[in-house]
Formats: C-alpha cells, structure tokens, sequence
C-alpha cells in the first residue's frame, strides 16, 4: 500500500488511520466553523488533476496545512481529543510529504502552473476569511482532503 | 526548590513488538510512599513546528506501574519523543526523554499464529487477531512433488477464512507471515502446517 | 411568518443515508403531546450562499423528508434544518451537522442468489443500487461510485456448524466439494474502506445441497 502522485511515492502510511483519527473529531470541528457559505477545497480546485499535477499540488497542500493550519490551530487550547487526532494527522501529513519528489524538469512548467492555479485559489479563499475562522474551516475540510487523496492509494 | 528533590525516573527504553508498543522505565523508590508516572510525548511535528508541546499519553496519567502502553499515542510513522516524570503527592520530578526518539518502523514483528481446520474437503484458516494494522500473506500448497505455491492475501485475523477447497487424498500445507502497510514490513514465515484430507467415500 | 421561538425545536435532526437515498429525520419537539404541530423543512449546499426550500416538505406532519433529489450530487457536502409549527407559533430552526453523502452514505448488501448442485453451491451477487429519481432512470450500481467496494460472504454448514468467510471483490462465488444433502446458509455484507460506516449484512439466506446421487442409485 502507498501513494502514487504521479511518479511520486510514499509509502509508511496507513491511511485507515488518518480516516479514524479525523471522524473521531469531524463533528466537533465541523461545528466550529460557522461560514458556511465559504468551501476552501472547493471543485476547481482538486477536479480532474491529472497525475502529473498532482504531486505539485498535494505538496503544495500538505506544506500549507503543516505550516498554517496545523501550526495556528496548536496555539489554542484544544480539547485533549482534538489535540491527539491533529497529532495523528499532523506526523502522518509530515510522513507523506517527506517522501514527495516531484520533478522540476523544464518541460513540466505548465503542469507545475496548472498544480500551482488550482493551490492559489484554494490560499486566496483562506485568505479571504479571518485567520481564526480559516484555519478551523480548512481543518474541518481535511474529508474532502482525504477523500481526493485516497484516490492515489494504491493497494 | 521542593520539586527537585524527587529523582526523576532512568533507564527509559521502549519495547516494541508486533505494533504494540511499551515504554518501560526504573522505578523511582521512596520508602513508606507511593510514587505516581505520567507520560507525555512529542512526534515529528511537534518537535519541528511546536516544540513546546507535549501531548499527554493517552493511558498513563499519575498510575502507578514504572510502564506505558504508547501504542495509541505513536499513530505515525515518524519519529516520537517521549518523557516521564514523577509524582509524589505535590512533588513532581524533573521529566526524563527517551534518549533515541523512537520509530515504530522498528518494531519486531513474529510469524503469526494460525489454526487450520477442515469443514469436508474446505481448509479453513483462522490467523492470530493482532489488530487492524495487520493484513497476512498466506502461502499453501499441495504435499507433492514439484507443486506449485499459491498465495493469499488475507484482511483481517480472528475469524475463520475459506482457504482452499481441497482434493480428496491429498495433503495440503500452510504457512503465513504477517505485513503492516503502516510501516510495509512483513514478519517471517510461520512454521509450515500440513493437513490431510480423507479420500472420497465411494458407493460400495 | 410566526412567532419565531414561541415552540421547542425538534430534536436528533439526522440523514439516514443508505446507498445515497438521503432522508432527514427528526423527533418532535417536547413537551408537545396531543397537539397537531407541522414542520418545515430547508437545506443548504455547503460553499453556496442560500438556503432552499423543499417544498414537498412545507408543514407536513410526518417527521421525515425525503432529500435524496436534493443531495444526490454525492461530493458536495449538505446541511438541512427544520422547524416545528403550531398556529402562529414556530420554534427556532433545528439543523444537522455538515453531511457528506460520498463519506457517509451506508452501503447495502448486495442481491444473494444461491443455486445449489450435489456438492456445490453457486453465489451470485449484484452490487446494491444507487438511489434514483425515477424507477424508469437507468440504474448505477454503488460499485460504480466506489471502485474499491469488497464483499464479505460469511458460509455455514449447519451441519458440522462450522462458520467460514471470504472476502471477494468480484461477483460470484462457486463453493465446491461441499457435503451433499447439508443446509447451508449464506449472509453476505459490502464493505469500503475509508470512514467507519455502519455495516447492513444481508438477510441470512440457507439452501441444501442436492442429495448424493450415487447414494440414490445403491438404494434402487
């Protein structure tokens, strides 16, 4: 089992146990956030990316939730059920992205713009809301994260 | 002050096999007293991003015993760092780190165990539950000169699973080894088990 | 328009989701026995700016609504709410959490058929259905939205009551060398990996495997 982002690989990963750790607080978060008219991960952004965008993209993703979302969200103080499924996510998001390579060949410029298209309107959507509010909505949209990601798990 | 005079807990080292992960420690002796242990730990992401945060284990909070399940706490294969500290009424120790930050990457894993049963002509096999991490590979084959290995992949231990469905005479034999996509490691082979099936009554 | 608050709100408003047929339900409010309250129904696609009505479900007295129409696209992800109403009184919306139908939809058991031959048993299933609009539609199969759909095909043979299971992804099943004249019964469950679902295993079903013939022909 592992994960083919195009040519890229990452193995040491169960994913059964993201979705565990994730559905044991979704409810919780999910009723945190409040701006329900807004979606960050919304179609334009995860449809139909072809397998060469898609480990620029799922690197952009990861390196975002790791470096915003997770990071801010640790500055509250969480609910101790909370804190261990973001940890889960968090080591496993940190496992995955350690082992993505994509390729900086010059030919693959328009896909690595295309991959970086469909990053940019998810980060201007974040923008857009109040960081408090953002960085519950993008953690409350882990699911439709993992749903599209699962898709690259091969058994 | 007051809180240093409690030792802080040595020897810490983890003991990890087949996922199951155990943090044991040297007890801390106070004669006449109960000493308590909490555990905390830390994976990669905490040590990179937020190294000021700690996350309580998840089972061991002021108990008694100088050991702690982390298998629910290590949920990635990274490296975690983990502490202890002791209690003693309102003292509490320094926290004392594992020296190496452990990996579950490097548990042991055993063959797993397995029971063979036969329903007729039906070999039925029940492998050892070690928990959801776990799938098996199953090898079988029959007992006979140049035969042919077949393999399996089977989910889940614990419950019963049809294996093949045999010839009447022959003799079949297994063996199995555990995987965990957690950290894509297979275990070594079991033991081979052989069983034979009865011939085909035939009409008198 | 009521007066909004004059009523308690329903409670345990909730989708039942099974093969992507989507019905909320919801209990009365309570403290409101004997009287004739009606409720009203509204939902709201996660990302978009409005509530919707569901017209068929304005002041009905039934506590459910059927949304399936509504929330059929299954990777949007859906709220919904009601209200009670009595007379010119109404209570403040009750609504669900953030409902994911791709996530959270319960997969049927497929259709089991048995036939049965001296020392075999042949188990055909067919995938459960998606829900759709019309009977006349044409139908999708749950394998079709879920590529990674696998079946648990439990078998018993009542006679040594021993239990064994299989886990297949394809859609029939021939159990051979099984002992002539023996009940044997069959449950089968679907399975996806990915966030806990509820399991529905199938109705048990039992069949016997047709008598030894050559034992026939020594009694003639």
């Amino acid at each position: 089992q592992e994960f083919r982002f195009g040519s890229c690989r990452a193995k040491g990963v169960d994913l059964q146990e993201l979705w565990e750790a994730f559905w044991a607080v979704k409810d919780a978060v999910q009723a945190q956030d409040n701006i329900t008219s807004a979606r960050l991960l919304r179609r334009e952004v995860l449809q139909d990316v072809s397998d060469a965008e898609s480990c620029h993209l799922i690197q952009a993703l990861l390196k975002f939730y790791l470096n915003t979302v997770f990071k801010h969200y640790y500055k509250r103080t969480v609910e101790f059920r909370t804190l261990k499924s973001f940890s889960t996510l968090a080591n496993n998001f940190i496992a995955i992205k350690s082992q993505l390579r994509p390729s900086q060949e010059n030919e693959m410029f328009p896909v690595t713009e295309r991959a970086r298209g469909r990053f940019l309107l998810f980060q201007r959507a974040f923008r857009r809301l109040d960081r408090e509010a953002a960085v519950t909505k993008a953690f409350g949209e882990v699911d439709i994260l993992l749903t599209w990601m699962e898709r690259f798990y091969r058994l | 002050g007051a809180v240093a005079i409690l030792p802080a807990p040595q020897n810490l080292s983890v003991h990890s096999t087949n996922m199951k992960h155990l943090l044991i420690w040297s007890p801390v002796i106070i004669p006449g007293e109960t000493v308590y242990y909490s555990v905390e730990y830390q994976g990669e992401y905490e040590s990179l991003y937020t190294s000021h945060v700690w996350i309580p284990s998840s089972w061991c909070s002021l108990m008694e015993e100088p050991e702690c399940d982390v298998t629910d706490d290590i949920t990635a294969t990274v490296p975690y760092n983990l502490r202890v500290r002791a209690t003693l009424g309102s003292q509490s120790s320094a926290w004392s780190t594992l020296t190496q930050p452990f990996n579950r990457n490097s548990t042991i894993l055993t063959p797993p165990g397995m029971e063979l049963t036969k329903d007729g002509f039906h070999l039925v096999i029940e492998l050892e539950d070690l928990g959801p991490q776990f799938e098996f590979l199953v090898a079988y084959w029959k007992r006979e000169a140049g035969a042919k290995e077949h393999v399996k992949t089977v989910s889940s231990g614990g419950i019963p699973l049809h294996l093949v469905t045999m010839e009447p005479g022959a003799a079949y034999c297994v063996k199995a080894q555990t995987f965990v996509k957690a950290i894509g490691r297979h275990s070594a082979f079991s033991q081979a088990e052989c069983v034979e099936v009865q011939g085909e009554v035939l009409p008198l | 328009p009521c007066v909004s608050g004059g009523l308690p709100k329903p409670t345990n408003v909730t989708f039942l989701s099974i093969n992507m047929k989507n019905i909320l339900q919801w209990n009365p409010p309570e403290g409101l026995q004997g009287i004739e309250v009606t409720y009203t129904v509204q939902y709201f696609i996660y990302g978009q700016k409005k509530w919707l009505n569901k017209s068929e479900c304005s002041n009905i007295s039934r506590t459910y609504c059927d949304l399936s129409a509504e929330t059929s696209d299954y990777e949007h992800q859906y709220y919904a709410k009601v209200k009670a109403i009595w007379e010119a009184n109404c209570s403040k919306w009750a609504e669900t959490g953030r409902f994911y139908p791709f996530l959270e939809t319960q997969i049927g058991p497929p259709e089991v058929a048995l036939t049965t031959e001296e020392k075999s048993i042949s188990i055909v299933l067919t995938a459960p259905e998606k829900w759709k609009r019309n009977p006349e539609d044409s139908s999708v199969s749950m394998q079709q939205i879920y590529s990674n759909l696998k079946y648990n095909v439990s078998i018993c043979n009542t006679k040594s009551n021993r239990m064994w299971s299989q886990c297949v992804t394809n859609h029939t099943l021939v159990l051979t060398w099984l002992e002539p004249n023996t009940l044997y019964c069959v449950h089968v469950a679907s399975f996806v990996p990915g966030p806990p679902r509820p399991a529905r295993p199938s109705e048990k079903q039992c069949v016997r495997t047709l008598k030894d013939q050559s034992s026939e022909f020594k009694v003639k």
